[in-house]
């Protein structure tokens, strides 16, 4: 098989695990923020990236972005609980911060922004280092309001730090359209930076990791940072309980005809590279596999009192 | 045996760090070939280069932030963000993220990020502002403040070589004043040991920073009058060495705790709850405190003067406290 090819079945694969992920948790709890319609951003950006790299992913997409990375499935999903077994054994949420040791810098808080200073930290320290490393950070549009956003891409940009921003703009920060978010478009934000600024189809998954790929590796080769306008719609509440009654029906059924998932599979069927059986496969092997993790998260225990250390908030004890 | 005053010191300190250590490295605004503010860098970027002292953008959240993902990705980074009164500017990065993340990965995050910020009354006029106490309430933050050359030079390469964030304050007031002899060598002061300045038998006199020297000439005075006060140096408000205070306590039966910070919900009514509750047998009189009341500090130096704890408001503190038990 093609390297192409490859690419094409992973992020299929991955923007599978992404749906079946808000399907299954969606069920289990209301506050799940749900990426639906926005696949093909969680995929073209979190499949591919290199050991050492960076991730500052957005919080809608975290846990898939955290599975991307290598993460256990059914550890992450431990975590929307705060399970045991979680990554962090219970004292933090995996739904917005994913495991610090597959290079994951989440959501520490639930402030939106920082963390794109944070990526803008992690390519400083891999420019310092000469290792060819990157930062990529994911936000969301609502986040691009903070005044995190253009520190951090000035930032960047003056210093020439190999980091990738990509906009998740899913056209809402909760109930707040695009209209009433942003003066101008995102992507021509760039350019006030002096960066290069790229809109993308965010509901085609090749387009779009396409575009992070180019940027990351214009990134490695030391010419600085790259902002990507991945414009895509979300389908799905803020949170799983949001009927979203701030916007018309028509409006969503509009972006639903444009899904990313059935996009991918007639671009797999028609160049060959899968059949509809194979399709079918790797659609229940999937479901199969978030549907498994799911049940082991939810029978593992919570954690007990000496998880809480209270002697270990500081590093080497206090 | 050099001598050096404070700002000289925390450089020496930080370019012994820098050469000891190719993962720390400094940012900030005007740090460069500038020197930093009231020279906070001098000699470090003609040293170590532009790619180890970096001048960044009026950005302090931005490179407090930045620091943060540096120090995650293994380096030690210190940030110099001028003056504490911009600390609200990176209290998210600083103190709600960067102090959580050790804690929230279950001890696999590290964030080994000093904060330097000056402050304090003296003769710079202006960005006076304490408001260490913001800091000294978050979880995960330790919080510094010498009172000394010698103590800054120790302290400064502590908080580098510490896997924590630290805030690190330096005071204006004493930056380019008295010189101390440093010691040649590898000193380091560990965080969290207060220092006893001054031994004495009848009220214990906890202080930092500036109030250090201040109660210093208080006691002198005191002295005259029979009455002989124990001081100590905090050194740090956060690691807090509760063992020290006590056990003065424990000798005099008297305290008054002096802050240049503001009076309400400072790091001075936390020391003074801390022995109420577990020194309470030890106390003879109410404990006292001696601070800055709850007012923006005012510009005009003789309004400025009125309202910061000096030797005669340290003095009087110590007094009451004898007249009362």
């Amino acid at each position: 098989m093609s390297n192409r090819n490859e690419t094409w079945i992973a992020l299929h694969r991955l923007m599978l695990a992404t749906r079946e992920l808000d399907r299954v948790i969606g069920a289990a709890d209301g506050h799940w923020h749900p990426a639906l319609g926005e696949e093909a951003v969680v995929a073209g950006c979190y499949h591919g990236l290199r050991q050492g790299d960076a991730l500052v992913p957005h919080y809608r997409g975290m846990i898939a972005a955290s599975y991307a990375r290598g993460g256990d499935l059914a550890r992450l999903l431990a975590g929307l609980e705060g399970k045991a077994t979680s990554y962090t054994r219970g004292r933090y949420r995996s739904d917005v911060c994913g495991p610090i040791e597959f290079g994951i810098i989440g959501l520490y808080s639930g402030a939106l922004g920082p963390t794109l200073e944070y990526a803008a930290g992690a390519a400083l320290a891999a420019k310092l280092d000469a290792r060819g490393g990157v930062a990529l950070a994911v936000f969301g549009d609502g986040t691009a309001s903070r005044g995190n956003f253009h520190e951090a891409l000035n930032l960047a940009a003056v210093l020439c730090l190999p980091v990738v921003f990509v906009c998740q703009n899913n056209q809402f920060a909760i109930s707040t359209s695009s209209a009433r978010e942003h003066g101008g478009r995102i992507v021509d934000r760039a350019a006030g930076f002096g960066v290069p600024g790229q809109l993308v189809d965010g509901n085609d998954v090749v387009a779009v990791h396409d575009a992070v790929q180019g940027a990351i590796a214009r990134a490695r080769r030391g010419e600085g940072p790259a902002l990507i306008d991945a414009f895509t719609y979300r389908v799905g509440g803020h949170m799983a309980s949001d009927p979203g009654n701030y916007r018309s029906s028509e409006e969503v059924e509009k972006w639903k005809a444009r899904d990313p998932i059935a996009l991918h599979e007639a671009r797999l069927l028609s160049e060959g590279v899968l059949d509809a059986a194979k399709i079918a496969e790797l659609r229940a092997a999937v479901s199969a596999e978030v549907e498994a993790a799911m049940r082991k998260a939810q029978s593992d225990p919570m954690p007990g009192p000496e998880v809480l250390g209270l002697d270990r908030v500081f590093a080497g004890g206090v | 045996m050099a001598r050096q005053t404070m700002q000289q010191a925390v450089v020496a300190g930080i370019a012994e760090e820098m050469r000891r250590d190719a993962g720390v490295f400094i940012m900030g605004l005007d740090i460069g070939q500038f020197g930093g503010p009231l020279n906070s860098c001098k000699g470090l970027w003609e040293e170590f280069g532009a790619a180890r002292v970096i001048d960044t953008p009026i950005s302090e959240g931005g490179i407090v932030g930045a620091g943060v993902g540096a120090a995650l990705m293994g380096k030690r980074p210190i940030v110099d963000i001028m003056f504490l009164e911009y600390l609200g500017l990176v209290l998210q990065q600083l103190g709600c993220d960067g102090g959580a993340m050790h804690y929230y990965s279950d001890g696999k995050a590290r964030v080994p990020l000093v904060v330097r910020a000056k402050f304090g009354v003296g003769p710079y006029h202006g960005h006076a502002y304490d408001y260490h106490a913001w800091v000294a309430h978050l979880p995960g933050i330790k919080v510094a403040m010498p009172s000394n050359a010698r103590d800054a030079k120790g302290m400064v390469k502590a908080a580098i070589r510490d896997d924590n964030p630290v805030l690190f304050l330096e005071h204006m007031g004493l930056y380019h004043g008295t010189r101390d002899e440093i010691p040649e060598g590898d000193i380091v002061v560990p965080l969290g040991e207060a220092k006893l300045v001054r031994a004495g038998r009848d009220v214990t006199v906890v202080a930092i920073g500036a109030m250090v020297r201040r109660a210093q000439l208080a006691g002198e005075a005191l002295a005259e009058e029979g009455v002989e006060i124990e001081i100590l140096d905090l050194r740090c408000i956060v690691p807090l060495d509760k063992e020290r205070i006590l056990s003065s306590v424990a000798k005099t039966g008297r305290m008054v705790v002096v802050s240049e910070a503001m009076k309400f919900c400072g790091s001075g009514a936390e020391i003074a709850a801390m022995v109420a509750e577990e020194g309470f047998r030890f106390l003879k009189a109410p404990i006292g405190r001696v601070a800055t009341p709850n007012v923006p500090i005012p510009f005009a130096r003789n309004l400025e003067k009125m309202i910061i704890p000096d030797e005669n408001a340290i003095a009087a503190g110590v007094r009451r406290a004898m007249a009362t038990g």
